[in-house]
């Protein structure tokens, strides 16, 4: 898992473009959006592309989204269940 | 009269401000890189600068300097100052960024790069960053033409309130950055006098 979460880090930090942030600096339990990272709806699209791109991962239910996107940490929980690469 | 109270150059070679060259030592080749040297350069910290395409960081930058120079409110909301650009490639250079994106054997369409598909999102950028509430517009010609620049500021300063305007052109395709960013205002004792002859001699 730990490593799961760092190499997901490594991949929200390029497909954001988060210049000047590194892994360790994002705290995995911390919120994605407005607190946090601070993302925005766009970085939303950015990071469903993302877990489709490089796990697999179709989110079909946008609902479900908010409890996926709360943290690295229930990202990378979610993808471990989900994905098919 | 109205005047020209503040103008920076941006180009692949160098950045100028009221006619001195800035002291900016590039290490990159010219392109994106060379705009994020100008952004550490000027310690902008404003994290969404990453995010933008080429075109709206060039714009963006030069807004930035002109401002500066000026000693801009960037926090109080400005009803008094409109946003006017113009180009020649509009947003080209993120439409075939775009473009690799949907690469039918790669299929992952970038909603980030996407955004950036229209050139005006560069007037927007600028505005957002300043609480600039004026009008922002921009206008697509075949080549930098000060005539027709001149005409499309004059016709911002004929909305009511409006006393200054942040304008020029602003061209960047494929790593070629070409920028000029002047603010003109209605009422000044200093800067030049804002006319086609000196928007020439500027670019």
């Amino acid at each position: 898992m730990e490593e799961l979460i760092l190499e997901l880090k490594k991949q929200i930090i390029e497909a954001l473009n988060l210049e000047d942030i590194t892994p360790d600096d994002i705290d995995t339990n911390a919120p994605l959006f407005v607190e946090g990272l601070g993302l925005d709806s766009i970085d939303a699209l950015e990071l469903i592309v993302l877990m489709e791109k490089n796990y697999g991962i179709k989110l079909e239910d946008p609902g479900k989204s908010k409890e996926i996107f709360k943290s690295v940490a229930t990202m990378a929980e979610y993808i471990q269940k989900h994905r098919t690469k | 009269m109205k005047k020209i109270t503040s103008y920076c150059r941006i180009t692949d070679q160098q950045v100028i401000l009221n006619g001195k060259k800035l002291e900016i030592s590039f290490s990159g080749d010219p392109g994106s890189a060379r705009l994020t040297e100008i952004y550490r350069y000027l310690d902008a910290k404003y994290p969404k600068f990453h995010k933008m395409d080429n075109l709206s960081k060039a714009g963006f930058l030069a807004s930035e300097i002109v401002l500066r120079s000026l000693d801009y409110d960037s926090e109080t909301p400005d009803g008094s100052t409109s946003v006017v650009f113009a180009n020649r490639s509009a947003s080209l250079d993120d439409d075939k960024r775009f473009q690799e994106t949907i690469d039918p054997d790669n299929y992952y369409p970038s909603p980030a790069v996407f955004v950036y598909t229209l050139p005006n999102i560069v007037t927007g950028e600028v505005a957002i960053r300043n609480k600039i509430l004026g009008e922002t517009s921009f206008f697509i010609l075949k080549d930098f033409d000060a005539e027709k620049i001149h005409i499309f500021i004059e016709w911002a300063f004929s909305s009511p309130g409006i006393n200054r305007v942040l304008c020029g052109w602003t061209e960047y395709l494929d790593d070629l950055c070409d920028v000029l960013v002047m603010m003109v205002e209605k009422e000044s004792p200093e800067g030049m006098d804002f006319n086609t002859l000196n928007i020439n001699q500027l670019y």
